[in-house]
């Protein structure tokens, strides 16, 4: 967790009790896997949170059932460090996103760790990647962010100059909140392109740093380098509020999908739920 | 039935009598009045459908069906066929019914479809019939005017309106127009009266008895009342009885001897009965024209004919008074009732007053500011002041006279509400500097007056017309008339109103020319000229041209983006302006600007034109590209979405094993190497062919890579062929052309075999011992050939016939393929392009191109268990497409056949002898090439002897 920091559960729809729970739980398996692994990244979990999935600097991504606390299948393929996994909507498919500039899908299903497909079309690390119904959407460091419809056959990518630090979807699913390494986070409309807002003030220059929407779309939220959280007003992109909530890098956000609910970690080690 | 059985109960099922039911019969009855007035031999028996049925025995005799044939102009209704091995229960049984007339159905038992009066719901049916009976009466009766009554001839086209109100007002044919609610208020008073009787029996002895027999009278047909207007019964037609005795008016003989009446009517009908036949004369027996009907003559036997002719009439006289009976009993007790003078009408004629007019109201409207600005001039000036010291104060009190004194007084009232907040304006109420601004007001508006007088005479409008377009102009944000030109020429001249009147075109537009901070694209000229023409265009009102913008550079969806941010750009400016002339603050628009643009985040010019004022820096905007994305199959399956290329043509996979890697490297050097030296011929060769494909292309590079150094490599495929796919191919031809793919099954195993050869090395040594042929290693077979004819010909040397004939089911063959293929190589050369021009944008963008990422741009390496014979047939084409998802593969058999036929098609085309320009150029470099191509030649020559010999 120390090298670069771990990203912490998404809020879960049991609410604050069962959070609290799966986030001591992912803290446990975040230790034991890393004995295993350089590092521990991003551990997702599948919306029944029955099963997690971890993934880290050993190229390999690590499906453990949460009831166990056992591995259930480790998937092989990425060439160097893994940056970010996802589950897709139906927990069947992992699909992973490397510094080998590939993002990659596994088979939950199968018994094969082979992914079930690659998409190299990146010219550089993949920092972040999420999951819709039909689409895989990635960050790169290239400055890109890039749509896979799988429905379509389509590849959309998206140039924004600067490099993609981290992605995150809006909840109505409409726009993109891509944080660049110029410090500023930019929102994307995703059907047109369109650059509809910057958010400034954080700073975020060498850290693979998390942002997100808040649960109810209107402000966006942030971490900063020096230990701040910022809140953005979504329209006016003004900082509403911004406070100290770590003593060093926040390195992820995230927001609870329903309640006024906050988890940030930090690269000093802790781990914090902002509740109302 | 009479409507007298109406009183009675029937117990028992009466019985019938067989003359009444049939229904021919009482049609029959009705058309006697017809039939009555001719004389009995002109007569005709009829059916019911009114057809006849007898013609004489001269004229055909009796007649049925349809001309004597089949029941119906269609013939005997076929019986539809339906398979008894699936529904054999359903089989229908035939009846005798089926092979009936309607008539012998209706006669045997009357199962025929009819109308029933049931159904008949609304009573129209029924109405209907009764009308139609009743008009038939009338016009039997003969009537009280000679010859045709009116109303015969002058008809009403539809329902009266009288009807149709009623029908919307709910009324349906068949029923009373009386509520029933007249009815009850009539019982009510009618027991109120018994009532009143009961008490006052004693007093009025003969009024009671008076009114007892009128109640009796009315408890007469207290049923029948309720029947007529129950609501159930319309009101009967009612058959007038015209006067026809010689009793006086309202005289009835038979009052007190009601028994007599029918006798008489019945004698009455027989006289009549008389009068239009005098006597029955039997039917068929005609009667010459001197002759006189006689005695004789008379039909004796024609007895019941009579009868039930009275019987008929008869009915209906007694209806007849049983309705006016009616008719008079209601006219004792209903008709007063129902309508009576009402003692007070709802009906009041309303009057409105006039409105009371406020006494302060003026009739004509005045104008608050400018008028005001118009009158303002006679009052005394006020003194000259000397401006203050502040040279910044001195500005702004000049620059708010002269906009108070343009947009009036409420401006000044606006001015002075924030001058509370502000101290810089409080020279407004009475600070520093407040004389001189009533000077330089005063100045100004002196100004304004004489430019509005001059207007006036000017432009020969009114001073308030004049005033009031101008106010009018400054709430819609136009632009006022340039003072400056007008106000230093005094002069009326005509040059003068010319320069007015541009100046007044110029007025209707937004200001264009606006301060360099104003212009939103200052980055992009050509985009500015475009924003300002639209500025231009948005204000100016009136038609527009067509193509606003010049539109050949740009997309549609371009402009339109564009516009949109046009129209968001101008908005923020007409807000900027606004705010300046609000606050006559020039440094306050630069301080406005902005915010306003944050507000406005949606647009992406916005936020850049925020970026170029705050950080004087360049923002790149986010570049939306698109390309084709091939997700694998089994991806599609997990996320439950349909693959998007499913049926499509697959992309080619890249080589797996080793073996087939290190064919295909071997195949690429030489290809490379022989693809330039050949460049040049092929080139002609390409512009030859309608279509240059790059498939085309590579199976040309792919032929003439067969020379001698490839051909070691590329020989076991072409005596694969030789032995499989040609053999097929000939069986296909010998069976018709019908199938035109190669079994399969049998080509998966050829495949196998002669790879594993492949793998030994010395394939030729041991396929040539294996097929007992020569095959010789140093001379290489040649590569234009037909592999078919390098196994004819060494399987039956000098046979020229069994080769040509081979050779001749082989080309058709090919020519049936030959469209097939062509479509499918478009495919190919399509998806290949796309990948290279994706490949070679994303190369330009690259920092560091990376060797993986040139070869595939997405792949699914799924699984390595596709055979490898595959991959070595593919690698001669298509190397160049590099995406590939593997599961797809086993749909590609039919492909994989077609590409075999169409490299048979291409090394075809060299040696066919057709007289196209490409075959020309083939033999011309064939002459250059050695051995094989004589070998080939000599093979040309057969061909050709092949074809003299048919």
């Amino acid at each position: 967790m120390a090298a670069s920091g771990a990203e912490v559960l998404p809020g879960r729809r049991e609410g604050g009790g069962g959070e609290a729970a799966v986030l001591r739980g992912t803290r446990g398996r975040c230790w034991r896997s890393r004995s295993k692994a350089a590092s521990c990244l991003s551990i997702p979990s599948r919306r029944d949170n029955a099963k997690l999935v971890s993934c880290g600097g050993d190229r390999q991504l690590f499906y453990w059932d949460v009831s166990s606390g056992r591995v259930i299948r480790k998937f092989r393929g990425h060439d160097s460090e893994v940056n970010s996994v996802k589950f897709n909507e139906y927990n069947s498919v992992v699909v992973s996103a490397g510094y080998d500039r590939s993002v990659r899908a596994f088979d939950c299903r199968s018994q094969s760790a082979e992914p079930i497909q690659i998409v190299d079309s990146f010219q550089d690390s993949v920092m972040s990647v999420i999951l819709t119904k039909t689409e895989i959407i990635a960050g790169s460091v290239d400055g890109t962010v890039r749509t896979f419809d799988i429905r379509m056959g389509r590849e959309v990518v998206d140039n924004l100059g600067h490099p993609v630090n981290c992605i995150s979807l809006s909840n109505d699913g409409n726009c993109i909140l891509a944080g660049c390494l110029d410090s500023t986070l930019r929102l994307l409309d995703r059907s047109t392109g369109e650059l509809l807002q910057e958010y400034k003030g954080h700073t975020c220059k060498s850290f693979k740093m998390d942002c997100c929407l808040t649960n109810t779309d209107a402000h966006v939220v942030s971490g900063s380098e020096d230990g701040f959280i910022f809140f953005w007003d979504l329209v006016d992109a003004s900082v509403v509020s911004s406070f100290r909530a770590h003593s060093s890098v926040v390195t992820s956000v995230s927001y609870h999908p329903k309640d006024a609910c906050m988890l940030t970690s930090s690269v000093d080690g802790t781990v914090r739920v902002w509740k109302q | 039935m009479d409507e007298g059985d109406e009183d009675y109960v029937v117990y028992g099922t009466p019985i019938e009598r067989e003359e009444e039911t049939s229904a021919r019969k009482r049609r029959a009855i009705a058309d006697a009045g017809q039939l009555r007035a001719l004389p009995p031999w002109k007569q005709e028996v009829r059916d019911e459908e009114g057809r006849r049925r007898f013609h004489g025995a001269f004229t055909g005799g009796f007649s049925a069906g349809y001309y004597n044939t089949a029941g119906s102009k269609e013939g005997w209704t076929p019986q539809t066929f339906t398979s008894s091995r699936k529904n054999r229960a359903d089989v229908k049984q035939q009846s005798i019914y089926n092979f009936l007339d309607e008539d012998d159905i209706k006669d045997m038992g009357g199962r025929a479809l009819e109308t029933s009066m049931q159904f008949d719901t609304f009573g129209f049916t029924a109405a209907e019939l009764a009308r139609k009976e009743a008009e038939k009466e009338q016009e039997k009766r003969p009537s009280a005017i000679p010859g045709p009554v009116p109303d015969e001839i002058v008809r009403p086209a539809a329902n009266s309106i009288g009807i149709k109100l009623l029908m919307k007002m709910g009324w349906r044919q068949g029923r009373s127009i009386k509520d029933t609610h007249a009815d009850s208020l009539y019982e009510s008073r009618r027991e109120a009266r018994k009532a009143f009787l009961a008490f006052s029996r004693d007093k009025d002895g003969p009024e009671l008895a008076e009114i007892e027999s009128s109640r009796s009278e009315s408890e007469k047909y207290p049923e029948r009342s309720d029947d007529i207007f129950g609501g159930t019964k319309s009101t009967p037609v009612y058959v007038l009885n015209p006067k026809q005795d010689l009793h006086g008016l309202g005289y009835d003989p038979f009052k007190h001897a009601p028994e007599f009446r029918d006798r008489k009517r019945s004698r009455e009908s027989r006289d009549k009965d008389r009068g239009n036949n005098k006597r029955k004369y039997a039917p068929g027996f005609g009667i010459g024209a001197l002759e006189e009907l006689d005695i004789e003559d008379e039909d004796i036997y024609a007895s019941g004919f009579d009868f039930e002719q009275m019987e008929v009439e008869e009915v209906e006289p007694t209806k007849m008074i049983g309705d006016s009976w009616h008719k008079l009993v209601d006219r004792k007790r209903g008709s007063m009732l129902s309508f009576k003078v009402a003692s007070n009408s709802d009906y009041v004629l309303e009057r409105f007053r006039p409105p009371v007019i406020p006494a302060d109201f003026e009739s004509r409207h005045k104008f608050p500011t400018t008028l005001e600005s118009t009158n303002k001039f006679p009052e005394l000036p006020p003194p000259e002041v000397p401006p203050p010291e502040d040279n910044n104060l001195r500005l702004l009190i000049e620059g708010s006279a002269a906009m108070v004194a343009r947009c009036g007084k409420s401006i000044e009232d606006l001015y002075k509400e924030k001058s509370k907040t502000n101290q810089l304006f409080l020279f407004l109420s009475g600070g520093e500097g407040h004389n001189y601004y009533e000077r330089k007001l005063w100045e100004q508006k002196q100004k304004r007056g004489d430019l509005g007088r001059q207007n006036n005479t000017k432009s020969m409008k009114s001073s308030d017309e004049k005033m009031n377009a101008e106010n009018r102009g400054k709430v819609l944000g136009e632009r006022p008339l340039d003072r400056s030109s007008k106000a230093s020429s005094l002069s009326v001249d005509v040059k003068e109103v010319i320069h007015l009147q541009s100046n007044l075109g110029d007025t209707f537009i937004k200001p264009v020319g606006l301060s360099e901070s104003l212009k939103p694209f200052k980055y992009d000229p050509a985009k500015q000229e475009r924003f300002e023409q639209f500025l231009r265009e948005k204000y100016h009102g009136g038609l527009r041209a067509a193509q606003p913008f010049i539109t050949n550079i740009m997309s549609e969806t371009d402009r339109a983006r564009e516009r949109l941010d046009f129209e968001a750009a101008a908005e923020a400016i007409e807000k900027g302006t606004w705010s300046k002339e609000k606050e006559t603050d020039p440094l306050s628009i630069l301080k406005d600007l902005p915010f306003i643009n944050d507000q406005r985040f949606v647009s992406s010019t916005e936020v850049e034109k925020h970026g170029v004022s705050k950080d004087e820096q360049k923002v790149i905007h986010p570049k939306r590209e698109e390309f084709e994305w091939r997700p694998s199959p089994i991806l599609c399956k997990r996320f439950d979405l349909i693959d998007p290329f499913m049926g499509k043509l697959p992309p080619v996979q890249r080589p797996r094993s080793r073996m087939d890697s290190l064919i295909f490297m071997t195949e690429t050097i030489k290809s490379s190497k022989s693809e330039e030296a050949i460049a040049s011929t092929r080139d002609s060769i390409l512009l030859s062919h309608s279509e240059s494909k790059e498939t085309e292309k590579q199976l040309i590079t792919q032929e003439t890579d067969a020379e001698p150094i490839a051909a070691d490599v590329q020989r076991p495929v072409d005596l694969y062929k030789a032995i499989f796919s040609d053999d097929s191919d000939d069986d296909d031809a010998d069976e018709g052309n019908s199938g035109h793919s190669t079994d399969p099954v049998k080509t998966n195993e050829g495949a196998n075999m002669t790879l594993n050869r492949l793998v030994a090395g010395d394939f030729l040594e041991s396929l040539g011992k294996e097929l007992g042929l020569e095959v010789p290693t140093d001379k290489p077979g040649p590569p234009d050939k037909p592999p078919n004819s390098i196994l004819v010909e060494a399987a039956s040397k000098g046979d020229i016939n069994s080769s040509s004939v081979h050779e001749k089911l082989t080309s058709q063959h090919e020519e049936f393929d030959r469209p097939m293929e062509e479509k499918h190589k478009d495919n190919i050369s399509k998806s290949a392009d796309n990948v290279v021009t994706n490949l070679s944008i994303n190369q330009n963008e690259e920092s560091k191109p990376h060797s993986r990422h040139q070869r595939s741009r997405s792949r699914t390496p799924d699984s390595d268990s596709s055979d490898d014979y595959r991959d070595k047939k593919r690698k001669t084409h298509s190397r160049r497409r590099r995406s590939r998802s593997p599961s797809t593969d086993s749909s590609s058999d039919r492909h994989r056949s077609k590409r075999n036929r169409s490299k048979a098609t291409h090394r075809k085309r060299g040696t066919t002898d057709t007289d196209s320009s490409s075959d020309h150029l083939y033999r011309d470099r064939s002459k250059s090439e050695g051995k094989s191509r004589k070998r080939s030649r000599h093979h040309k020559h057969r061909r050709k002897d092949g074809h003299k010999n048919r």
